[in-house]
């Protein structure tokens, strides 16, 4: 099979994903609505707080981080959820697509809908509450993004995983594991105010280490980005081998098939 | 070169203490160009070899080799040279037909003009042209099992799976997916495994039938063999007015079976030339309003052997 050949199964995913995503109305309400909601609600909480702006800051790097993740994540789940409630997923199985060709055909378009949301919260943001997001420069926002991107994918695996083992009543862990993520790696508040056992479950989630980054631009303290980026590639690449793992498991259970009914 | 070797597949589903055995011990070879037919009731595990053929399912057991490759360890190789198509079949709903089509052939590796002329080609042949931008949600049953079909050739397969295609269809929509079938395998070359419990459409497409009961082939040959096989004989429908000696008829060599019901015979038995003689004589007290003799089909095959 050719490079092209290879690249075009992993566009298959992200095509069909803007295919649905661009009839669906409701799609606006993904990347705009509920984003917007968000952050308004935050900011407007710290003005009813009256706290200073640096408090502003640290709220909304963690309203932003944690509304670009959802965004991408459930691009990721999608891979699955789209089959599976169009009971197509035959339709993928019985073709020579691998799992990292479904997860990379997915991020590719869950980066894209990711950075549209940036873009409209980072101007929301500076708009609204005259938050200036940029203030740690382009490469700060990138590697903060990709960070952000890789968890997102880890997150939307284990959703797909979940459904290859569990079935279709599995696809609530799409809503749910991400807010399990945003209660531990602290994007309202500091991971220090947590339980001590708490906190290293926090440590293991890359998500923390990108989010102090970032706040590290607006003076709150040190960070360990490098960690972070070791952490979501190790998480990333044992998300692979699961998925992969549960597509056979899934071969062999008839869990596939009884998808498609 | 054989399309198809099976040697002792078993598969089963459940826990160990819950559960079913839904394939014992299947045995089977499919020539390459054969159009070879799975009949059998519901449930007796018809789509799950189906499934098992076209990798979806792994077995628990047995070897199979699927155009000379390794069906467990050649999966990915294989999936690039087979394809499947299934009655009750289902796509992305908002997608259009050529959307769909893209999306699958882009799932293959194809790309460029060799993508677009897979879709032009698979649109001509399920004659999908006038549906290529509606959306699947607001096809009919007939034209979703085209776009089914028209998927299933994107890739030019070797080996086409078609489970129950003609399943939930109006007879005439059935009518002209079988000949759309017969054309794929008269054009392309390609092997067709398909299963049905429709005996008319077996006996229509097929070379060779497995008929499967309860996970298990208990008969596999040409139609002819096997309605010849298992002597049904001939059913002889006669109409007549007047009276017969119906114990005479039952003692009549060959006969299968019987029964008289107001001026109407309705007979099994096997052709020979004394028992043709005797039947005659029986009946020529009697005046014949009407004489008809019919094969037996398929779905006589199917009853003598699902009992």
């Amino acid at each position: 099979m050719s490079l092209r050949g290879e690249l075009n199964k992993v566009l298959s995913t992200a095509y069909k994903n803007w295919t649905i995503s661009k009839r669906n109305a409701f799609t606006l309400f993904e990347l705009i609505f509920w984003p917007l909601v968000s952050l308004l609600s935050i900011g407007l909480l710290t003005r009813f707080l009256e706290t200073d702006q640096e408090t502003v800051s640290f709220l909304m790097v963690g309203a932003i981080g944690l509304t670009i993740m959802q965004v991408c994540q459930i691009d990721i789940a999608y891979v699955l959820l789209f089959d599976m409630w169009s009971k197509s997923i035959k339709n993928t199985f019985v073709s020579p697509v691998r799992g990292y060709h479904l997860v990379l055909g997915a991020l590719l378009f869950g980066m894209v809908r990711g950075t549209i949301v940036f873009a409209i919260l980072v101007v929301s943001s500076k708009m609204a509450f005259g938050f200036e997001f940029l203030a740690g420069g382009t490469l700060m926002v990138a590697l903060f993004l990709v960070g952000i991107y890789l968890v997102s994918a880890f997150i939307g695996m284990v959703v797909c995983i979940s459904i290859l083992l569990f079935g279709q009543k599995a696809d609530v862990a799409a809503w749910t594991l991400s807010g399990l993520v945003m209660l531990l790696c602290g994007i309202y508040y500091p991971v220090d105010v947590l339980p001590s056992s708490l906190q290293i479950v926090a440590r293991m989630i890359p998500l923390t280490y990108f989010l102090e980054y970032y706040r590290s631009a607006y003076g709150f303290g040190s960070h360990h980005i490098l960690v972070g980026f070791g952490l979501a590639l190790f998480y990333v690449g044992l998300g692979l081998i699961a998925f992969e793992m549960a597509i056979h498991r899934a071969r062999r259970s008839g869990i596939l098939l009884r998808l498609s009914e | 070169m054989a399309a198809i070797i099976a040697r002792d597949i078993c598969k089963g589903f459940g826990s160990r203490s819950r559960r079913t055995e839904v394939l014992r011990s299947i045995n089977l070879e499919i020539a390459e160009g054969e159009i070879f037919g799975i009949l059998g009731p519901n449930g007796s595990g018809k789509t799950t070899l189906l499934s098992i053929f076209s990798t979806l399912l792994r077995p628990d057991k047995g070897e199979l080799m699927i155009l000379g490759l390794d069906a467990k360890r050649d999966a990915s190789r294989l999936r690039e040279i087979i394809n499947i198509s299934s009655g009750a079949s289902n796509f992305p709903w908002s997608l259009t037909v050529k959307e769909n089509l893209r999306q699958s052939g882009m799932l293959y590796g194809l790309y460029g003009p060799r993508l677009a002329r897979s879709i032009d080609e698979a649109m001509e042949t399920m004659d999908l042209w006038p549906y290529a931008d509606v959306r699947f949600e607001n096809l009919s049953s007939g034209i979703k099992q085209r776009l089914s079909l028209a998927k299933a050739l994107l890739n030019h397969p070797r080996l086409l799976f078609l489970d129950e295609p003609t399943t939930g269809l109006d007879p005439q929509i059935a009518i002209k997916t079988r000949s759309m079938v017969k054309k794929i395998h008269r054009d392309h070359g390609i092997t067709v495994l398909l299963t049905t419990h429709y005996m008319p459409e077996a006996e229509e497409l097929c070379l060779r039938i497995a008929f499967l009961r309860k996970g298990s082939i208990i008969a596999l040959d040409t139609p002819s063999k096997l309605k010849r096989d298992l002597g049904l004989g001939e059913r002889v429908t006669i109409r007549f007015r007047g009276s017969i000696d119906e114990e005479a008829l039952f003692a009549v060599p060959g006969m299968i079976s019987a029964s008289i019901e107001e001026g109407r015979a309705e007979l099994m038995l096997e052709r020979s030339e004394e028992g043709t003689s005797r039947l005659m004589r029986l009946f020529s007290h009697a005046e014949i309003l009407d004489i008809r003799m019919e094969e037996p089909d398929l779905e006589d095959v199917f009853l003598e052997l699902a009992r």
